[in-house]
């Protein structure tokens, strides 16, 4: 179709609108982050900063023992995706090559745990590992963000490895190669980009969960980013220097990894799976 | 040799078709995790709703009838947190898809940069509710607020206005941030189907002589339409259970005015920690999830809308 130059100037127009309202939060609190109090609490508002500073940053990691939540969100996010991916992987794989009795049973339960929101299950979970004794447990909490992403991943990893001709496999598996051979040898790499986008929807969800994590966790040593900002904004008075360069160290993870896998991350949104 | 080969495809084929112990071992993990950690606890919730499980109170806990539901529905804040779960649903949705469905119309053809383009407006997906809530709260802040200083700049107000903490404009304030933070999934989602539509289909209505509008709605919106409402429907039980962005933001606050259902069950967990009355409310919203996904599921097999 060709569109008038007016067209095209009018378009430029409101894709430019739509841009400014996206990006201008994040870089006010970048801003904001790098400010000085003395700037941050002015009035007029001071949009360019005649001093930077990294003190927030600096009392985040020192004082604020931020380095201990990002290390705890990262492994817990990083292991917790890791397991569910792979659990997916052999779920998924299977859902999708073999038809056996209980099929669609299986099909219909997964899909309707997705019915269920983690925020609802998070009393009845508490008290059952409060009674074995596993509150405050960092291992606990990776064990309920694998249930999390176990069924969806399943859903998905079985929509990509049923585009995938099992031809491929049976020629593998007839020269020799075992059936897990033949899935991680063949399948799993043709099947990569899918895999990259089930990785990174887990990991991102994992690193943003704050209700469960609240919850369960009750020792400053154990927290993970989310349930430190929570506790920031809890306390009275909110020190919003401090508060902005926390949410840029949350947000980071998230922004890098969306910005690698955003074409794949778009393509596994769009190919019949959405983020729960 | 042969003969071994032979073998080995009948054993193959065969065996795609019956490996029951191999499909047993790999769907176990799934189904085992899901049914202790999902299904499990449940049934559990549902049972607690009946009791008097509290954290006052775990030594006697036991069967207490309807006594939390009775409760819940005598307390006004619940009935308030009902109805903004409507408002917040209706108008968070409503407003998502249209501003996300403008973004993927304008996306839709071809121009210099737009896969950076995309990268920069399409990046509020994969960021945390909470996080969002707290940017903009900062944001929104009556006295240092951009958004007020801006506002005041333009001359559109006169005076700062006190977004989140004045009850007149929390709600508002809570579901504006929703909308800005919902665009992306709908642009992403109806981007990637607008892109389907052969081209050839434009071509022959323009031969016919229709116009913007009418390509508008005789090609594009049919051809996306089961898009649409898959998207559309799935997203409002997604929504109502996204409590993430209020929690950020108010808590629910001020005196109640920004609850929904979910931050209203998430407050009473928190700071009441009254765990049978939470589960109450739970059993709530699960009821209210399953009659709209009998509604959904209808339409859906109706309407044969593929994996969404």
């Amino acid at each position: 179709m060709r569109k008038s130059r007016k067209y095209k100037i009018l378009r430029a127009i409101m894709l430019s609108i739509y841009l400014i309202a996206a990006i201008i939060p994040i870089y006010w609190i970048i801003l904001t982050s790098f400010k000085v109090p003395s700037e941050l609490y002015a009035y007029p508002i001071i949009y360019f900063p005649k001093v930077l500073t990294l003190s927030n940053y600096s009392y985040l990691f020192s004082f604020a023992h931020f380095s201990i939540y990002f290390k705890n969100s990262l492994l817990l996010s990083a292991i917790s995706s890791i397991i569910s991916t792979l659990l997916s992987i052999f779920s998924g794989y299977a859902l999708a090559r073999y038809s056996f009795k209980l099929k669609g049973f299986v099909i219909g339960l997964l899909f309707f745990s997705q019915m269920i929101p983690a925020y609802l299950l998070m009393v009845p979970q508490y008290s059952m590992f409060s009674n074995l004794g596993l509150i405050n447990s960092l291992t606990a909490l990776g064990i309920l963000y694998v249930n999390i992403a176990a069924a969806f991943s399943t859903i998905m990893a079985r929509g990509f490895f049923v585009r995938i001709p099992r031809s491929l496999e049976e020629a593998a598996m007839i020269d020799g190669c075992s059936r897990i051979g033949a899935l991680f040898r063949i399948t799993v790499p043709l099947a990569m980009p899918g895999i990259a986008a089930i990785f990174s929807f887990s990991f991102i969800n994992d690193w943003n969960e704050l209700f469960t994590a609240a919850l369960f966790l009750n020792s400053d040593d154990r927290y993970t980013i989310p349930v430190a900002l929570y506790s920031f904004i809890s306390k009275a008075g909110i020190q919003w220097g401090v508060l902005s360069a926390g949410l840029v160290v949350a947000l980071i993870p998230t922004i890098i990894i969306f910005a690698f896998m955003q074409k794949f991350i778009i393509s596994g949104l769009t190919q019949g799976a959405l983020k729960e | 040799m042969v003969r071994l080969l032979e073998r080995r495809v009948l054993h193959v084929r065969r065996g795609a078709k019956s490996a029951p112990l191999f499909i047993f071992w790999m769907i176990l993990p799934v189904i085992l995790i899901v049914s202790i950690f999902t299904f499990y606890p449940t049934i559990n919730g549902i049972i607690l709703s009946f009791e008097n499980y509290s954290v006052f109170n775990f030594a006697n806990i036991h069967f207490v009838g309807l006594k939390n539901f009775k409760k819940i529905l005598v307390d006004p804040l619940f009935w308030t947190a009902l109805w903004n779960t409507l408002w917040w649903i209706v108008l968070s949705v409503a407003f998502q898809f249209v501003l996300g469905f403008g973004l993927a119309l304008l996306m839709r053809e071809p121009f210099k940069g737009r896969g950076i383009y995309a990268g920069f407006v399409f990046y509020p997906w994969a960021l945390s509710g909470f996080a969002i809530g707290i940017l903009w709260s900062w944001l929104l802040n009556g006295q240092f607020g951009f958004i007020n200083d801006i506002l005041v700049k333009l001359r559109i107000v006169s005076q700062s206005i006190n977004f989140l903490s004045d009850p007149s404009w929390a709600f508002f304030s809570v579901i504006l941030v929703n909308v800005w933070y919902g665009i992306p999934f709908f642009a992403i989602m109806l981007l990637a189907a607008l892109q389907s539509i052969p081209e050839e289909l434009y071509e022959s209505a323009q031969i016919d002589g229709a116009g913007t509008f009418s390509r508008f709605f005789h090609v594009t919106v049919p051809y996306v339409s089961s898009t649409i409402f898959a998207t559309l429907l799935l997203r409002v039980i997604w929504v109502m259970n996204f409590p993430d962005v209020i929690y950020g933001m108010t808590r629910g606050g001020p005196g109640g005015t920004t609850n929904i259902l979910a931050t209203y069950m998430i407050n009473i967990v928190y700071y009441k920690n009254d765990y049978s009355l939470a589960s109450a409310v739970g059993v709530f919203i699960i009821t209210i999830l399953m009659v709209y996904s009998i509604f959904y599921l209808q339409f859906t097999s109706k309407h044969g809308s593929g994996e969404f």
